[in-house]
């Protein structure tokens, strides 16, 4: 009789220990998980911003130019007036019609360049090589470089400057 | 299920562990004092857990260590519940951790041979008190920054090594950068790592002795760590931590003051656990002061490492060790007496209230600010730019000796509700009022009420106020304005320039753009110009002794008076 009565009581108790420990663990566990993920539920936002490059009449006719995109940037906390975002790669066509490319290598991010003497995009990580159009030619790249809409406002040159996912077949704007 | 157990305690021999751990008698039984111990654990795995989390985010640099607690606090998800739990949790640790060392006292569990382990108690006091001290530095708002200077500062009175230990402290002679990354390498590198392990050998030691049952204890009886003792202590734990949650929920959090800042008035006063001796600090004046910083604490801690030695009778009957115990019950009432005089100093305080009060708008203002995002400068260049922060403190300084807002004895005009339509009506009503030009020698204008009729007064109250409109102002009234500027061209501008025409003598200011921002910025800084009061003017100009940009702000912020009610 007692050792059953003796059985019951820490029966009673280990479960109210787990009970207080699992109360704790829940407390701590639940605004701690939230606290982790918060950056999962930022990321979805307005894709893509217009931005001026400078004048069209500066653009090289011959060969594609790296520029910096400069725009308002909110990090964190800080909310900073042109700060640089990325780089472009533009190139002039005939007459008003320009053509954009995002510099982030679509394989892993790298910033690509451009060898005037062979005439194409470098990516300097991994070999991707890309004809001056943007067309993929060699290399691990899933894609060619991304594209760029753009338009010439009173003689400037803008460019709606979007981000996207590497290393994936489709484009896919991240932010 | 089993069969997995029995694999791992295979290739570990994790239950003979959990055993050893567990499987402990209780001399005299499992007993509610002796939670403590378990319960200071608890919290301080509480206060690992929060504090990792809370390091995802917090920067220790002077420019973003206030914008980032403030991000954590706005921003992030559960992150002012993240915060509260570690800052309040921080407090439940003092608070268990004095009663811990009451009981320990209480019972004589500091007697041989349990010396040494009564020394790595009071060694994780220290410890414990520190990382109170340096996490409360970390916001680098104002609270933080003036009373952890006002502590390193005492650091440094010590004789002899003192200087050298403040530098040490800070980092230099300055209290800046490389004092806050000092703080910070302390409190979540050094002391934690020193915190747990001094714990496991107070813990191993415990064990090796056991636990101290108080005299008379029944011995016969045996309890058991595992479940009786570890219930009682889950008990407590989880009692302690409701209290921090809940004080954490009515509180949305803990209080984060306007960011620290060397140039602004600030009433500082310590976390509340060290009231006691900011009080006693004030007792002691000039050379008496090392007794309250260093002496009086210093014997304090000197009796308790000695007590094992003073304690050796034969019994732990509290009946015969009254006279040790005496002085810890006077320490403890001394500290509890101390701190609800200082809370009771501050309260008939006035100036402290009031101190409090400007210091709780400035902090509001600050944090209001920041859900706009901070500058990459930091949050002193935002608040430095805030005609509401930065021009109320320029305007205190220079205009407030001869103005007033709502106060008494001025020499120049009550500023309170300048620029509003009452404004404009008691003004044409009775310019000599002393709220107007009455302290003054100006007596040029004369009371309209005769020449302008109350509709058209009205009017021009309108048509003045619009004059200092600005885009996210309230509309006003159009109709009433065009009606106002016809009266003002009628009957005002004999004296009055408008668009710098008018006047057939002149006499007073040109009214455009009265009360706006360039106007006010005109009249600081060229009250005596051919526009503003030219030869009526006695005013002081403050070109040169204020900047442009400094003029503006109080411009922006005298502005704001046109939405305060008049002066009565």
């Amino acid at each position: 009789m007692a050792k059953a009565q003796d059985d019951s009581r820490r029966t009673f108790l280990t479960w109210l220990i787990g009970l207080g420990g699992a109360g704790i663990g829940v407390l701590l566990a639940v605004p701690g998980a939230r606290y982790i993920a918060d950056p999962l539920r930022r990321v979805a936002g307005k894709h893509g911003r217009w931005s001026s490059l400078g004048d069209l009449e500066s653009l090289p006719k011959d060969h594609p130019v790296s520029l910096p995109v400069i725009g308002e940037q909110v990090d964190a906390w800080t909310r900073a007036t042109d700060v640089a975002l990325g780089t472009v790669w533009v190139r002039r066509g005939e007459g008003e019609q320009v053509q954009a490319w995002n510099a982030e290598c679509p394989h892993l991010g790298c910033k690509v360049g451009y060898d005037r003497d062979k005439a194409r995009f470098g990516c300097p990580c991994h070999d991707s090589e890309f004809s001056p159009k943007g067309d993929k030619l060699g290399g691990p790249a899933p894609r060619s470089l991304d594209p760029l809409q753009t338009r010439v406002k009173d003689g400037k040159v803008e460019v709606r400057f979007v981000r996207f996912r590497a290393q994936v077949a489709e484009r896919v704007e991240i932010g | 299920m089993g069969s997995l157990a029995d694999w791992l305690d295979h290739r570990t021999g994790y239950r003979k562990l959990v055993s050893a751990a567990l499987d402990e008698e209780i001399a005299g039984g499992a007993r509610f004092a002796y939670v403590f111990g378990s319960a200071l654990l608890a919290i301080f795995t509480v206060q690992v857990a929060t504090g990792l989390l809370l390091m995802i985010t917090y920067t220790p640099a002077v420019g973003g260590a206030w914008s980032s607690v403030v991000y954590i606090q706005q921003h992030v998800a559960g992150g002012w519940f993240v915060r509260g739990l570690h800052a309040y949790g921080a407090q439940a640790m003092v608070v268990v951790l004095g009663l811990h060392l009451l009981q320990v006292a209480l019972y004589g569990a500091y007697r041989a041979p349990r010396e040494v382990n009564w020394w790595f108690g009071l060694a994780l006091l220290g410890i414990v008190q520190t990382m109170a001290l340096t996490g409360y530095l970390l916001p680098w708002d104002q609270k933080g920054y003036w009373a952890t200077k006002v502590a390193t500062n005492i650091a440094g009175t010590v004789p002899v090594v003192g200087p050298a230990i403040q530098t040490l402290v800070v980092g230099g002679v300055d209290y800046g950068q490389s004092t806050l990354t000092r703080f910070y390498a302390l409190h979540v590198a050094v002391l934690p790592a020193a915190l747990a392990l001094m714990t496991v050998v107070h813990v191993a030691l415990m064990r090796r002795h056991g636990i101290t049952p108080p005299h008379g204890a029944d011995m016969q009886k045996k309890g058991r760590f595992y479940p009786e003792q570890v219930a009682m202590d889950m008990l407590f734990s989880v009692l302690v931590i409701i209290v921090v949650a809940i004080l954490t929920g009515i509180n949305h959090g803990m209080h984060l003051d306007a960011p620290a800042d060397p140039l602004a008035d600030y009433p500082p006063r310590p976390e509340w656990y060290f009231l006691f001796l900011f009080q006693l600090l004030k007792y002691l004046p000039g050379s008496m002061e090392l007794v309250g910083t260093i002496i009086l604490p210093g014997l304090a801690m000197g009796f308790l490492f000695v007590l094992p030695f003073l304690d050796r009778g034969e019994t732990n009957a509290v009946g015969k060790r009254l006279h040790l115990l005496a002085p810890i019950a006077l320490g403890f009432i001394g500290i509890v007496a101390l701190t609800v005089m200082s809370y009771q100093d501050d309260a008939a305080d006035e100036g402290f209230q009031r101190a409090r009060a400007d210091s709780h708008v400035r902090a509001q203002r600050a944090l209001q600010l920041a859900k706009q995002g901070i500058p990459p400068g930091g949050p002193l260049e935002m608040l430095r730019n805030d005609p509401m922060t930065r021009g109320k403190d320029l305007y205190d300084q220079y205009c407030l000796g001869c103005h007033t807002l709502g106060g008494e004895d001025q020499e120049a005009p009550d500023h309170g509700g300048f620029g509003s339509r009452p404004w404009t009506l008691a003004l044409m009503h009775d310019p000599q009022d002393k709220r107007f030009f009455g302290t003054t020698e100006i007596d040029e204008m004369k009371p309209m009420d005769e020449k302008v009729p109350p509709a058209d007064r009205k009017a021009v109250a309108e048509f003045l106020f619009a004059e200092g409109r600005e885009p996210n102002d309230a509309d006003v009234d159009a109709a009433l304005v065009a009606k106002g500027k016809d009266v003002f061209e009628d009957k005002c501008m004999d004296c009055h320039l408008y668009g710098g025409d008018g006047a057939f003598v002149f006499e007073g200011p040109d009214m455009t753009g009265y009360a706006s921002r360039w106007w006010i910025y005109r009249q600081i800084l060229q009250p005596d110009a051919e526009d503003q009061y030219g030869e009526l003017n006695e005013m002081p100009s403050f070109e040169g002794d204020l900047s442009e940009h400094d003029a503006k702000l109080i411009a922006a912020y005298l502005r704001r008076q046109r939405f305060e009610p008049l002066t009565k």
